[in-house]
């Protein structure tokens, strides 16, 4: 377990060997941090792995809590986990951690002492022991200073430090970035500012045009005729624009296959085609208009904006 | 179409969402960078009054500057306040510092030879370096400062000796045999 050395002392009760009252008990292995170099306020991890034979589990309630051993050793933790019953045996894992605060004046030896533990199985009890373990703890200071500066130099102190701002400034600016995404995102979405231009909208223009272009005094339908003409082309330009080319009545099927959403107004485009055959190559303005009045392409004008705009 | 609206909905609630994020990050920036400068005024030695509500890292500036003018007594409430506290570094540097301030304090007696006086004070300051290390055992400077007190305290007699080591008919001596202390003794 990491960067000190484990020292495996092994306690293995033989099962056969010993009086009955141990029969329950199959071993205790402890494993030890390293047992020398130890300087005041260290903490001390001992690991017991218990095994004991299945029937019998270790009595939670003989876990010792944590609290001040003696004068320089207190247990700060004990965990203990079960690994649950294996072939008949009953698995643990212990650990017990120390922190010494003995303030040696040279290397001395001490000894954590023994941890009694106890394994049940219905009325019976077993004693389980925890062995002892002995380290060396080492000084921190020589006994007599000889370094420069008054013997007793205490460290320093730790000095207030202002509260960190990076985290902040640095979230402040993510956040910024982030609106200024989403801000240019939704103009280009929108169509604003620049925007405007480079997703030009044919369809948007023709839906302006169209209303002017109609507007007529009323009794004069040779002039309506032409306007109405006129209004007709304005549409069609804006689905040439919309294609970057002709669209004739034939090329309807593709251009519907290539700009799905204006299949939403498929039945008017059909209409619109029909009623410019009618004007323009069949000569019967009258019937265009008949079969698509003027209110309806203005209609049909804006319903085309809306579906170029992605809003119908 | 339905995508199109659902993108644009979507773009307007991340702008709105970052620009509320961004308000809410200015205003702690703002109420930081004043306390900055609270803590950076109590460092270059304006007393100014603190209250319970403020972050710990502004109450370990006022116990700092408390406890660099010997005033430990109205020091301790703040230690006991962020001892309790969430922030486990700047409750390790209270009971740090106001554990050297103590055993400061201690030393100016021991130099008087006013020894009474100062066997609480180590005994206190031991007892915060305890504190320290316990929440943080690699703490190198309370380990060390700790070593001091402990060796001080063993070293006086008629008290509880703990981490005594010694024979108590060797205490006096070694006590006399430290080097510095006591000071301006014959």
């Amino acid at each position: 377990m990491g960067w000190r050395a484990r020292i495996l002392a092994t306690l293995v009760l033989l099962v056969l060997t010993v009086s009955p009252a141990l029969a329950q008990l199959r071993a205790v292995e402890l494993y030890a941090p390293r047992a020398f170099g130890h300087v005041i306020g260290d903490t001390l991890t001992l690991t017991a792995e218990i095994a004991l034979d299945a029937p019998f589990v270790l009595d939670p309630a003989s876990l010792p809590p944590p609290r001040a051993l003696n004068y320089w050793l207190d247990l700060r933790e004990a965990r203990l986990e079960d690994h649950g019953v294996r072939d008949g045996v009953h698995r643990y894992t212990l650990d017990l951690v120390y922190q010494t605060f003995y303030a040696p004046l040279e290397p001395r030896r001490l000894t954590i002492p023994a941890v009694a533990l106890f394994a049940i199985e219905g009325e019976r009890r077993v004693p389980v022991e925890v062995p002892a373990w002995s380290f060396l703890m080492s000084p921190l200071r020589e006994i007599v200073a000889t370094g420069p500066g008054p013997a007793m130099q205490l460290r320093p102190d730790i000095a207030p430090r202002p509260l960190p701002t990076t985290p902040l400034i640095r979230g402040l600016a993510l956040a910024l970035g982030v609106a200024l995404l989403a801000l240019l995102l939704l103009a280009w979405q929108m169509g604003w500012g620049p925007f405007g231009r480079r997703c030009s909208r044919p369809f948007a223009r023709a839906a302006r045009a169209i209303p002017s272009t109609l507007a007529t005094a009323p009794g004069d339908p040779t002039l309506a005729a032409s306007r109405y003409a006129r209004a007709l082309q304005a549409l069609h330009r804006a689905f040439d624009a919309t294609d970057g080319k002709g669209v004739f009545a034939e090329d309807l099927p593709g251009f519907f296959e290539r700009h799905a959403a204006f299949r939403a107004a498929e039945a008017e485009v059909r209409r619109l085609f029909e009623a410019s055959r009618r004007a323009f190559f069949g000569a019967d303005p009258a019937g265009a208009q008949r079969e698509l009045p003027p209110e309806e392409l203005v209609a049909l004008s804006r319903r085309l904006r809306a579906v170029e705009r992605g809003t119908a | 179409m339905r995508t199109r609206r659902l993108a644009l909905t979507a773009t307007f609630a991340l702008l709105v969402a970052s620009l509320l994020a961004a308000a809410w990050l200015a205003a702690r920036l703002f109420v930081v960078e004043r306390d900055n400068g609270l803590i950076a005024s109590l460092a270059a030695g304006h007393d100014l009054a603190i209250s319970a509500e403020d972050p710990p890292a502004l109450l370990f500036a006022r116990l700092h500057f408390l406890i660099t003018r010997d005033r430990l007594d109205e020091a301790q409430p703040l230690l006991n306040r962020l001892a309790a506290g969430e922030d486990r570094d700047l409750a390790v540097a209270a009971l740090y510092d106001i554990a050297n301030a103590r055993l400061r304090v201690a030393f100016n007696h021991l130099e008087s030879n006013r020894i009474d006086p100062a066997i609480p004070l180590v005994r206190l300051a031991k007892d915060n370096y305890r504190r320290a290390l316990v929440l943080a055992p690699g703490f190198w400077d309370g380990k060390y400062n700790l070593d001091i007190a402990m060796r001080l305290v063993r070293d006086f007699p008629q008290i509880d000796l703990e981490g005594e080591e010694l024979p108590p008919d060797a205490v006096k001596k070694l006590w006399t045999d430290l080097p510095g202390l006591p000071r301006g003794l014959p």
